[in-house]
């Protein structure tokens, strides 16, 4: 038995020896947070401890190439690579706090047709001239040939009002007394970062409340494809962990809804569910596997409509119901399915792109209804990973950034706090500025400060690292700095959405002038001003201004999939029409992805 | 006046350096018509070039696609020298042979064509497999031309287990020895690399080349 303490967050405690792993596995394994991106694989830098007492082996190759000299020498560690074998006393670095995640958006009309309705009636008692079953009575008086026997023990039948529960035609409970008016539902968007819920009245269409959170499932990698290795590594073990993290986090923001709602979880009937492909395999328990490796076929990608309970969902009716969105592909989700339902991609007249940014940039294209797709491996950078000075959108991200010749840079830093690094938006407005006032070339080169004059604005803000380039944009505890390397990667992200954009409009025969409208959806997409998108060449200039933005149109579609059985059946139909292009197998992609890797594309 | 021979070497080596893909072939065609030796042309050349381009890399003044378009430039000039390349070259010179892909489960290749192209610009014989290679196809290549070395690349987490395979096949044939192991990729580490005791990881393509000479024990 050993301990491991951390004292500023007054935290300590024993662990089994025979556990064996490193340091991450013991500090998740005691669900303390810690920020692990990559899932453990020594491959981001971003699990830093400090180490304040014990024992630790000598640094490893791996930290020495994601540490700096100043923190090694302040004694920083990855806990990934961390293997104890003596007490320890640490601190966790960059701890975050909770940033408000973004719900709303753009809801289409619809035809308001609730899956789940409910039929209040009267029994009246039996006599012993008359002594038909209770079961004929409530048949009867519900209309239905059926009585499903699971409703029958419900609850003890007897004389009086009753209401009967409906999905669809199926009876799923009854409940005593009038209950007609009080009917919820909970629309759901898991994404692979945040995961958002609506508490819906299912009676009038209106939205209570909303509850967002970080999806726990991070603890165990940041993307999808870590966390399909976590469960290749673990097995169902590690399968059934990733669901149930899920599973709980939803059963505690429906319970945290109902409670400032003042509502009983009981009254809420159905949740439905839109995600990407990887989360809706996790969420319902299936082998995501396959998701993961060529030739990226899902196990399933139609829609579901199951027991909550069936999946661990507790906090509602006892007989409430899970629908699941239809998704394309592995890499074409409900989500996106949801999205461009929304849009209305399907029934446009004109020629419309939908792009939702993220890890993974999804784009769908609308020749006139007709709608091919694609996915692009953005990588984390545009999300702020694996960026120098990158962070979450938490307090002190620097989340704008304007560049002017006489007062320098301008930050602009969630909960007006000290800057501590630069968020998502906060790195894409940093390049833009260093694009906009040739401080980076369209090659994606910082400039050489010797290739400068005398006097030169920009000079200042260089800051020289050896022969290394980097532009200081501010100060906080620390400098933040833009390097070559950060600029890559974003150059990275760029260049795999443009390319993605490109193809996808090569492949219909258009050029960008066809196209009417681009419409950017996600809630980080939300985040992003159409300069910053412009401005650092992840959309062509083109389309600056056709470029409209629809919000999380994901949780949307969830809710359109609660209120109205119509665009449920639509919702399945479009995710049928959908065409998929396999970028890294498409011809000519790698030359495409060269010319796309330039800042300044028109 | 007719340029020197140095000169146009050197106009070579800039085209590359320079990312000309569209000039090279008319140095390479002017230093042929000069009557220079085709070989001089690609070592002090095109190669050259691409070395530079190389080093730049390193520094992080040249991006993934600054270096492939580099590539298509040395490609280019190849594509006139090599016609005029002696035919039985180096005929007792060591070959040194490497079999690279992109293992089973993946698509995406441009880091793997990256670190093919330095190789072969650092003189390596190189027996391309593509991508979503079957595992056992590396081993079967190695066994078929004699290679000393195997790099495996991947850019899927998911696909990493496949890495390690290769080296258990290579082990089960006592082979492992003979032939060493290379493996590279966004996700990959060093300590990945000692964990599946593949011979070594590098970091980017211009790594790549210097582990593969000592892999080898090339000069």
């Amino acid at each position: 038995m050993r301990t491991i303490a951390l004292p500023r967050q007054n935290i300590k405690f024993n662990y089994d020896t025979d556990i064996k792993g490193s340091l991450l596995n013991i500090l998740i394994a005691q669900q303390i947070f810690i920020e692990s991106p990559c899932g453990g694989r020594s491959s981001c830098g971003k699990c830093k401890i400090k180490h304040l007492g014990g024992d630790l082996p000598p640094l490893s190759v791996d930290e020495e190439k994601r540490l700096t000299q100043k923190e090694i020498e302040e004694g920083i560690r990855l806990a990934c690579l961390i293997y104890p074998e003596t007490d320890l006393e640490i601190d966790i670095i960059d701890q975050e706090a909770n940033h408000p995640v973004l719900t709303g958006g753009y809801v289409p009309e619809y035809q308001c047709n609730p899956a789940i309705w409910k039929k209040p009636i009267e029994i009246t008692k039996p006599t012993l001239t008359d002594q038909t079953p209770y079961e004929v009575l409530f048949k009867k008086a519900l209309a239905i040939n059926h009585l499903p026997w699971d409703v029958l023990r419900q609850i003890s039948m007897g004389e009086g009002t009753y209401t009967g529960v409906f999905n669809q035609d199926q009876l799923i409970g009854l409940e005593k007394g009038d209950t007609s008016e009080l009917l919820y539902g909970v629309a759901v968007d898991i994404g692979t970062t945040t995961v958002v819920t609506s508490l819906i009245n299912l009676r009038t269409g209106e939205e209570i409340d909303s509850e967002a959170a970080i999806n726990p499932q991070k603890n165990f990698g940041q993307d999808v494809l870590t966390r399909i290795t976590y469960v290749l590594d673990h097995g169902k073990n590690g399968r059934d962990q990733l669901q149930t993290a899920i599973v709980d986090s939803l059963n505690e923001m429906i319970q945290t809804m109902c409670e400032r709602r003042k509502l009983s979880p009981s009254l809420i009937y159905e949740v439905a569910i839109a995600a990407n492909c990887t989360m809706m395999h996790i969420v319902l328990g299936v082998d995501p596997l396959s998701i993961g490796k060529s030739p990226y076929a899902p196990i399933f990608v139609e829609e579901k409509d199951i027991s909550a309970k069936d999946i661990g969902l507790t906090a509602l009716s006892s007989f409430g119901r899970v629908y699941c969105l239809p998704a394309v592909s592995s890499y074409i989700g409900a989500d996106i399915v949801a999205g461009a339902y929304v849009a209305k991609l399907h029934d446009r007249k004109d020629k419309v792109l939908f792009i939702d940014i993220g890890t993974n940039g999804e784009i769908v294209l609308s020749n006139r209804g007709k709608l091919v797709s694609c996915s692009c491996a953005a990588g984390p950078a545009l999300e702020g990973m694996n960026i120098s000075s990158g962070m979450r959108a938490a307090d002190g991200a620097i989340e704008e950034v304007h560049f002017d010749t006489e007062k320098g840079f301008i930050l602009e830093v969630i909960g007006d706090k000290t800057p501590v690094g630069l968020c998502g938006s906060g790195i894409l407005a940093a390049i833009r500025e260093l694009l906009k006032h040739n401080f980076v070339t369209v090659r994606g080169n910082i400039v050489k400060p010797e290739e400068l004059e005398v006097g030169d604005p920009r000079l200042s803000y260089i800051d020289l690292e050896g022969k290394k380039r980097r532009i200081c944009i501010g100060e906080g505890p620390t400098k933040i700095l833009i390097t070559q390397g950060d600029v890559r990667q974003v150059q990275l992200a760029k260049s795999a959405i443009l390319s993605g954009f490109v193809a996808l409009v090569n492949a219909m025969d258009l050029t960008f002038a066809d196209l009417d409208e681009v419409i950017v959806a996600g809630q980080f997409g939300a985040h992003l001003p159409v300069e910053s998108l412009v401005g650092t060449g992840i959309l062509p200039k083109a389309v600056k201004d056709k470029i409209t933005y629809i919000g999380n149109s994901s949780k949307t579609g969830a809710y359109l999939a609660l209120m109205s059985l119509e665009s449920r059946q639509e919702m399945a139909t479009l995710a049928k029409a959908f065409d998929y292009l396999e970028l890294s197998v498409t011809k000519g992609y790698e030359r495409l992805f060269v010319e796309c890797s330039q800042f300044n594309v028109k | 006046m007719a340029k020197s021979k140095e000169e146009l070497l050197q106009q070579l080596s800039d085209c590359v350096f320079e990312m000309e893909d569209e000039n090279v072939a008319d140095a390479a065609n002017e230093y042929i018509d000069a009557g220079y030796e085709a070989l001089d042309g690609v070592l002090k050349g095109l190669v050259d070039g691409m070395n530079r381009a190389g080093q730049m890399y390193e520094e992080e003044e040249y991006f993934v696609t600054d270096l492939l378009v580099c590539s298509d430039a040395m490609y280019n000039g190849l594509e006139v020298l090599k016609p005029h390349l002696p035919l039985d070259q180096d005929a007792d010179a060591v070959n040194y042979k490497c079999v690279i892909g992109v293992v089973e489960g993946d698509t995406h290749d441009i880091g793997k064509n990256l670190v093919r192209i330095m190789l072969e610009t650092a003189g390596f014989e190189v027996y391309d497999l593509g991508r979503d290679v079957p595992l056992i196809s590396f081993v079967e290549k190695a066994k078929e031309v004699d290679a000393q070395l195997i790099c495996l690349s991947t850019l899927m987490t998911t696909t990493m287990p496949g890495m390690k395979e290769v080296v258990e096949m290579l082990e089960k044939e006592e082979l492992k020895d003979k032939v060493k192991v290379m493996i590279g990729g966004g996700p990959i580490s060093q300590a990945y690399c000692d964990q599946i005791n593949a011979d070594g990881y590098a970091v980017n393509a211009i790594g790549a080349v210097t582990l593969a000479k000592e892999l080898v024990g090339m000069a």
